[in-house]
């Protein structure tokens, strides 16, 4: 690869070449040629002035028949060293030839003009005459011009090599310059030559020096800002690192921290430490109040635990609490740190204003490194739920098992929505007395991948925590409502309270009953502790209900503390008695009691009664001495995908 | 007596008679009647579409002119390039103004000639002389056999707004002034 030309003035000198010597050639080429063609016209002009001065001469002469006095024009004409021969013809014959002496050596290098000619005053052709013309005049001409141009051009040469050479050393300077530039530094100041020059060269070495000094200046004042900027960045990077991990009440290491812990150590144990109903004490005294208890049990914790150098209280936020231990216990000593925490904590008296305060903690307690802030997260939970103050994680709770289950479920009604798998069954309500089928209740399923129906007692509460209860309860709508649009038969859907109180779902409802025209068909199913629980809400929905043609049900009646005074308010068409009375009726007296007070209850509201749970004919009978109006339950049939009128 | 009276007529003839070269008759029967053609004007000229070649002669030389005439139609045979032409022997004594003439030829006619030479003026028609000195006295054209064939002009006559010739011919001409015709009359063949 050849080397790259850099260097700015070559490069400007071999422009300067390149333009100027193709300038050059095309002008010597086309001058050459334009030269060369009128050197050649003014050769060929010259013959043929020569011709046209002799011709009327000789074509006179020719035409009056004095060809005599054509030799002397002949002879004179020849004389001209540039005319090598004259032939004049007259009717096509020689009647004079005259050659020069040089016509031998020049007649190579000549031109030859004839013109013929003709009768004064006429088109008569009379004759002709040939002049033979040397060139040799056109050839010097030619030569010295092409020698002429060629000393131009190697003029031009030499003086454009000169003022190469003369920018070259014109721009030096600049290389000069850039070379002490190499190796510049914002951080010391380097020696630009040329400042002093009284030029452009000057000029930019004065600036680029005046450049270097602002740069070095600035350079200094940027390292200060930049240290001063680093110290703050670290004194702030400090701040914030504590903050993270540190809880910003209690000023104990947080969640973030024990999380940091857990990574480091190997070998650990972890207790977290729940205070029992604080938010009793949020709601009763106050925040501020509650934030006092916890600091000051965050105290007490640090106090307690002083002595303690291998555990870590942790503040996780809110009214959980953490021990960290990081090296591990043996299992009797971790269980009696806990055990022992526990009945420090409820010593410990806390005060607000003139109030003495005391507080119960349940703590969880993971062996485990891994996974320890879970582990002990799912026995203090477990604890909680067993009502115990103190539980230590153990594989047997199951409770990853039961999360894992949960999510399981969670997956299989969504597949079975996408799948339209959630559908009615039906079961059958007959009446008592006429032994026929006046009703149906409309009970949800799952059928499952491989085919199997699923009752709602495996998914409701699963589907009621991860928001896929509204879809459920609409499908059973539609469905239903759908299902019994040409039917003659009366159904009942079970409606939960958090249904009644949802608009959407209540729209819904309003849409479907009217686009099937259900409205004097349906029976809503609302549970007797849902409707003494929220009394107001569901009075409103039976109310409005109720307005459109439905009708109502109190479902699993008597399994509460019924309020008849409640029910009697709310407007209700039907009760079904708990299926836990109706199924011991033929051996439990007290069963038998409430059931009879219902039903008498019942019969001066004129409320229709309908047992469910009759599982057996003696139930059925008992069901029909009680004069109970309806009976439901497998012993009369069991729900169905199709109902059989 | 008759005799006597024949031969004196002839030999008085014969002795008043001129002497003409013959080869310059012949000269200047083949060339001057080319030298009309060589006038522009030449349409204004004809008599009747035709050119009318006079030749003016005395009496004694009525056979030269007859053998010119023959010359001529024998080089010519009645027509010069697109014209026809005819050939009017006129005896200086019949010469006159009416005489029809595109172009007067003049032998020696003596004295006369100063005559034939006002007509052709008045005419506006070239004239030629057999002899060059002849020029002086008012003729336009005369040739001589010297070195080569002189063509001879008289000056004086040429811006006639008659005449108008082709320009190559007044470069071969001879304009006669004094001097030259002095030479040329010591140098002509007689």
């Amino acid at each position: 690869m050849p080397k790259e030309i850099k260097s700015l003035s070559s490069k400007i000198i071999l422009l300067i070449a390149l333009i100027l010597i193709s300038s050059i050639l095309i002008i010597f080429s086309v001058f050459e040629k334009t030269n060369k063609e009128a050197f050649y016209s003014v050769e060929i002009e010259k013959a043929n002035l020569v011709l046209r001065i002799i011709e009327p001469l000789i074509t006179l002469n020719i035409f009056l028949g004095m060809e005599d006095r054509i030799q002397s024009t002949v002879l004179q004409l020849i004389e001209n060293q540039n005319i090598l021969a004259i032939k004049v013809f007259k009717d096509n014959k020689i009647i004079n030839e005259q050659k020069s002496k040089e016509y031998d050596m020049n007649i190579e290098d000549s031109f030859i003009i004839k013109k013929n000619l003709y009768q004064p005053n006429s088109k008569n052709k009379i004759g002709s005459i040939i002049l033979v013309y040397s060139s040799k005049n056109y050839k010097e001409l030619v030569n010295g011009y092409t020698n002429l141009l060629l000393k131009v051009l190697f003029a031009f040469s030499i003086f454009f090599l000169l003022f190469g050479l003369y920018l070259k050393k014109l721009l030096s300077p600049l290389k000069n310059i850039a070379k002490s530039l190499e190796n510049y530094s914002p951080d010391y100041e380097i020696n630009i030559p040329y400042t002093k020059q009284n030029n452009e060269i000057g000029l930019i070495s004065k600036a680029l020096n005046d450049m270097q000094k602002s740069i070095l200046q600035y350079s200094k004042q940027q390292q200060n800002i930049n240290k001063y900027l680093e110290d703050k960045v670290s004194e702030k990077t400090l701040k914030l690192r504590t903050q993270l991990y540190t809880n910003s009440l209690t000023k104990l290491p947080n969640r973030l921290s024990l999380l940091h812990d857990i990574s480091i150590f190997n070998d650990t144990a972890l207790l977290i430490i729940n205070i029992d109903d604080f938010k009793e004490i949020n709601d009763f005294f106050g925040q501020i109040a509650g934030d006092n208890v916890l600091i000051a049990f965050a105290n007490k914790l640090e106090n307690t635990l002083s002595m303690e150098e291998d555990i870590t209280l942790i503040h996780l936020g809110g009214d959980e609490f953490a021990l960290f231990f990081m090296k591990k216990p043996t299992l009797k000593n971790f269980v009696e740190t806990a055990k022992t925490l526990i009945i420090e904590i409820e010593k410990m008296l806390f005060f607000h204003e003139e109030n003495e305060l005391s507080i119960r903690v349940t703590v969880g307690g993971a062996l485990q490194t891994q996974e320890a802030l879970e582990k002990a997260d799912i026995a203090l939970k477990s604890a909680k739920k067993r009502r115990k103050s103190f539980l230590l994680y153990d594989e047997k709770l199951k409770v990853e098992q039961q999360y894992k289950n949960n999510i399981e479920w969670v997956k299989k009604i969504n597949l079975a929505i996408q799948n339209d798998k959630i559908v009615p069954f039906f079961q059958p309500i007959f009446d008592n007395k006429m032994n026929t089928l006046v009703s149906c209740e409309c009970l949800m399923r799952l059928i499952d991948e491989d085919n199997n129906v699923i009752t709602p007692f495996h998914f409701l509460n699963i589907a009621k925590k991860s928001k896929l209860y509204v879809k459920l309860t609409k499908i059973m709508i539609k469905k239903s409502c759908q299902y019994f649009e040409h039917l003659d038969c009366d159904f009942s859907v079970n409606l939960s309270v958090e249904d009644m109180l949802d608009e959407e779902i209540v729209n819904y409802i309003k849409f479907n009953m009217k686009r099937y025209n259900v409205s004097k068909k349906i029976v809503f199913e609302i549970l007797e502790t849902e409707g003494i629980e929220s009394y107001e809400e569901v009075s409103l929905f039976i109310e409005e209900m109720k307005s459109i043609g439905c009708r109502i049900a109190i479902d699993d009646f008597g399994s509460g503390y019924s309020n008849f005074a409640y029910l009697l308010q709310l407007n209700i068409d039907y009760i079904k008695i708990d299926g836990s009375l109706i199924k011991n009726l033929d051996n439990d007296l007290n069963a038998k009691i409430v059931v009879e007070t219902i039903v008498s209850f019942a019969k001066k509201l004129n409320v229709i009664v309908i047992a469910e749970y009759v599982h057996n004919e003696a139930i059925h009978q008992k069901v029909k001495e009680l004069n109970i109006d309806r009976s439901q339950g497998f012993h009369l049939s069991e729900p169905q995908e199709q109902l059989t009128l | 007596m008759k005799k006597i009276i024949f031969l004196y007529l002839t030999f008085v003839n014969l002795a008043f008679a001129y002497n003409y070269d013959e080869v310059l008759l012949k000269a200047q029967a083949s060339i001057f009647p080319k030298i009309i053609l060589l006038d522009k004007k030449l349409n204004y000229k004809l008599i009747n579409g035709e050119i009318v070649y006079t030749i003016v002669h005395d009496e004694s030389d009525y056979l030269i002119a007859l053998d010119i005439r023959n010359f001529i139609n024998k080089k010519f045979k009645g027509q010069l390039d697109k014209y026809t032409y005819r050939i009017n022997l006129v005896n200086i004594s019949d010469f006159s103004e009416k005489t029809q003439a595109s172009s007067i030829y003049v032998l020696h006619v003596g004295a006369s000639i100063v005559k034939v030479a006002t007509i052709a003026k008045e005419k506006g028609i070239i004239s030629f002389s057999y002899a060059v000195d002849n020029l002086k006295k008012g003729l336009m054209f005369s040739l001589s056999i010297e070195k080569s064939t002189v063509l001879y002009l008289e000056k004086r006559n040429l811006p006639s707004q008659d005449v108008d010739f082709v320009d190559s011919l007044l470069q071969i001409v001879r304009f006669i002034d004094s001097n030259v015709l002095k030479k040329t009359i010591t140098n002509r063949k007689i």
